[in-house]
Formats: structure tokens, C-alpha cells, sequence
């Protein structure tokens, strides 16, 4: 039993059961104050401070141990999986959202651990309460503050064809068979495989269908046909994988004939994200979004190309 | 990427909290990208600490810092760069045998940088220390002049 309650696991253990308790608290209070998203949003505090703090603790239990800085980074790393872990298990969050998280949440873990071994070994309790007090001040407001973030992701690409070739391609195209060269695809992110319509006018219909059968729901609001095709995400599954964090509110397609036989073809997104801070996470949803738009846009091209 | 962030990201540095967050990356990185590194920034540490009346806090900026009654020596990032403030006779002097570099962002000033990679960088950094920790000593002392104790320090790390 002294070997389970050892500090070393005291550490990890108390760590992660204020990450549970903060996490919850949290949540009680986004949700009381500004419930905006499908899943609730996850914010800034929840990916900084709690494992800011979650490291602190572990180095309050750790700092009678004298133990090395390779030492206390690799305990951090383990404590980082530990939280991982039971964000799956607790929170249903899917193995692509746990790839994103993890480097941020044991950077902070880290971070925490390192300034809790100086703070400890200061002993000076008035300081270290002053620094937990303005952390949970931090916290607190960031919680009961409201958290709106769009966003818009443009990419480019030329075709080998004349935009009346391409339109059809661009409203409607057939299952798309070429491997994923995107590594978050590759490791089970959904990706577009095809696209249908109910019709070819503004108000039809249009359906993205998703490498693991996920539908989005689309509707039709610009058809200016051979130049401008904008659709409105109307519905769109609810995964762990992503979808729940990042809502996809609109896309654009743009045809500019360059008067040499190519054309310009311009794929727009628009969207709103649930996860803070954004600084962090707006670094993966573009990178998402411009390989969904490269996906697509590079298989109009091989369609539009074709003899 | 270290000289990436300094130069294009760091007036980030003074959002509170985000330099800890940063030099814990530099740190992550060290333990992937040369491990014995962490081990020699640690023994640093136990030697300085052990300077009468130097003690060891966390740079504003990422990074364990030194001090000599409440006055910076100088402070170690997750990386091993050694920034420290000399004064730029001193700094002219150790220049010259190019194992220092003019500070990563303060130029033309009495800071200096030194990149810690091996244990013979890791005693060359004690000793730039030691000198460090000497000036602060000698600025405390009533009636010292400081430069004359120079060409001695000198001597020793030249």
C-alpha cells in the first residue's frame, strides 16, 4: 500500500483528480453562463492552467525526491499520457483530438512542474499562495467569459481545363480513390470522398460524404454557374473525432477563367471553433481544412484534366 | 526554431506565464535531441547554488535564473544558451576567442550569449558564472573598483 501512495504516484494521482474536479468545474460554469457549443466549448484555462497547475502539485509531492530536470520532464510526459487517458475515458474524446491535445497539455504540465520545483524549494508560502490565487483568478474569468472565434481558410489551384469542364466536377464529384497523403487521415481523421447534389440551382441540395460514412448536410445559396458555387453547412455529424470542436459553416468554390485554357480554381471555408485558445488550435483547423479543401480540389483536377 | 520565435514571436514574452510555457517545449526538445545537455544545466545549478549568497529563481522570460543578493548573474535557457550581463570592455575582451556571442536580442550591450553543449562547454559556463558572480560581488563591496579584478578573471578563462 506504501508503494501505491508513494509521492512519485501521489503525484500523478493527485494531479490528475484536480485535472477531473477543475475540468468538471469548468464545465458546470461554462455551461450556467454561455453555453455555445454542440459540446460544450473547451477553453484556454482547461489546456493551460489546469495542467500548469496539475504539474505544480505533482512537483509539491516530488520535491523531497531531489529528482533530475530529465527526470521531472519524463514524469511530466507519463503524467500528460495518465490525463490523456482519462480524457478518453471521461470525455469520449477520439484518438486525432488526443494527438492535437497532447503536446500542448505536457508542455504545460512541464512548464508547471519546473516553476512548482523553484516555487517549493523558495518555501515561500505567501508567494506560492499569491501565484495559485492569480492562476485561479485567471481561471474564473476565463471561464464565465464568453468565446467566439470564426475563421476563414482560402486555397488556390490551377487546372488544365476551361471552367464550363470543370463546373460539373466542382458541384458533384464521383468517389475519390486516391490514397491519403495527410498524416491526420492517415491515422484516422475522416477525410471527403465524394459529393452529391439534388440539384442545380441555388436552394438544392448538397451532400459531403466522409471517408467513415459521415454525412454533411449542405444547401445550395450561390450557383453562378461556371464561376461561383457557395453552399451552407446546414447539418454535420457529431464525432469525437474533431467534429464537436470545429464547425465547418460554410464553403465556396471560385472559377476564374485565366484565358489560356486554365483557370484558377479558389476553395474557401469558413468556420467557428469550440476549443481555445485559438492561437494553439487554429493552427490545426487550418491545417485541416486546407487538406480537406486540397483533397477535394486536386480530384477536380484529376477529373477535369482527364481525356 | 529557438531563433525563430526570439526574433519574429518575442514580444510574446511578455505575456506572463507564456516564457515558462516555452522554455518547457526547449526543455521537451533538449531531452529528445541531446538528454546529457538537461543533466549539465542541473549540475550547474547545484554548483552555483552553492556560492555564498546566490540564489536560484525562474527567468521572467523562461529559464532558471542566477542571483547575487537579489541581482541578476545571468540565466540558463531549456536550450543551454547562457545569457549573461558583463560589461562591454569585458565582453570586447572575451569575444576575441569566439566562444561567446554578442546577446540574442540586447546587441551592442554588456550581455553576452554562450551555447552549453558538452561538459567542456558545461565548465566554460561555470567559469563565465563565477565571473559574473564576481563583478555582482565586487559592486556590493563599498569602495571596490570592480575592473581591476578583470585582467585576473581573464587570465583564467582565457
Amino acid at each position: 500500500m506504501k508503494k501505491i501512495f508513494s509521492p512519485r504516484n501521489r503525484g500523478y494521482l493527485f494531479a490528475n483528480a484536480f485535472s477531473i474536479t477543475a475540468i468538471g468545474f469548468s464545465a458546470w460554469i461554462i455551461n450556467t453562463w454561455n453555453h455555445e457549443g454542440p459540446n460544450g466549448t473547451f477553453i484556454f484555462s482547461e489546456f493551460i492552467i489546469i495542467p500548469f497547475v496539475m504539474g505544480m502539485i505533482s512537483s509539491w509531492f516530488w520535491q523531497k525526491e531531489n529528482i533530475s530536470s530529465r527526470q521531472l520532464i519524463n514524469r511530466s510526459i507519463l503524467n500528460g499520457i495518465i490525463t490523456i487517458v482519462l480524457s478518453a475515458m471521461f470525455l469520449g474524446e477520439g484518438i486525432v483530438c488526443l494527438i492535437i491535445v497532447s503536446p500542448l497539455l505536457i508542455i504545460c504540465i512541464s512548464a508547471g512542474a519546473f516553476a512548482g520545483r523553484s516555487m517549493f524549494k523558495e518555501d515561500n508560502s505567501t508567494l506560492n499562495s499569491s501565484i495559485f490565487a492569480a492562476l485561479f483568478l485567471v481561471f474564473i474569468t476565463d471561464s464565465i467569459s464568453e468565446h467566439h472565434y470564426q475563421n476563414m481558410v482560402s486555397d488556390q489551384l490551377v487546372i488544365n481545363a476551361t471552367p464550363d469542364k470543370i463546373w460539373k466536377n466542382v458541384v458533384a464529384f464521383e468517389h475519390i480513390k486516391e490514397e491519403n497523403k495527410y498524416w491526420l487521415f492517415k491515422v484516422g481523421m475522416p477525410s471527403p470522398v465524394q459529393s452529391t447534389v439534388t440539384g442545380y440551382h441555388v436552394g438544392a441540395g448538397r451532400k459531403c460524404i466522409f471517408s467513415n460514412g459521415y454525412v454533411f448536410d449542405e444547401k445550395i445559396v450561390t450557383y453562378d454557374e461556371n464561376e461561383n458555387l457557395t453552399f451552407d453547412v446546414t447539418h454535420q455529424p457529431r464525432d469525437p473525432e474533431i467534429m464537436g470542436h470545429i464547425d465547418i459553416l460554410r464553403g465556396q468554390f471560385i472559377l476564374k477563367d485565366n484565358g489560356d485554357g486554365t483557370t484558377t480554381l479558389t476553395g474557401n471555408s469558413w468556420y467557428k471553433l469550440y476549443v481555445f485558445p485559438t492561437w494553439y488550435y487554429d493552427i490545426w483547423a487550418k491545417s485541416i481544412t486546407r487538406n480537406v479543401h486540397w483533397r477535394v480540389m486536386e480530384h477536380i483536377k484529376e477529373l477535369s484534366e482527364a481525356k | 526554431m529557438f531563433w525563430f520565435v526570439v526574433r519574429y514571436l518575442g514580444f510574446l514574452k511578455h505575456i506572463p506565464g507564456l516564457g515558462f510555457v516555452f522554455d518547457s517545449w526547449l526543455k521537451i526538445s533538449t531531452l529528445l535531441t541531446n538528454p546529457l545537455l538537461l543533466d549539465l544545466i542541473d549540475e550547474i545549478e547545484h554548483d552555483v547554488i552553492r556560492w555564498e549568497g546566490v540564489t536560484i529563481t525562474l527567468h521572467k522570460y523562461g529559464g532558471i535564473q542566477f542571483n547575487y543578493k537579489g541581482r541578476e548573474i545571468g540565466h540558463i535557457h531549456g536550450n543551454g544558451l547562457l545569457d549573461m550581463l558583463l560589461n562591454r570592455q569585458l565582453k570586447q575582451q572575451l569575444m576575441s576567442d569566439g566562444k561567446i556571442q554578442d546577446h540574442h536580442v540586447f546587441k551592442n550591450t554588456g550581455w553576452i550569449s554562450f551555447y552549453i553543449k558538452t561538459t567542456a562547454d558545461k565548465k566554460y559556463a561555470l567559469e563565465l558564472l563565477k565571473l559574473g558572480y564576481q563583478l555582482r560581488r565586487r559592486s556590493f563591496t563599498p569602495g571596490s573598483d570592480h575592473q581591476s579584478a578583470l585582467p585576473t578573471v581573464i587570465a583564467v578563462l582565457a
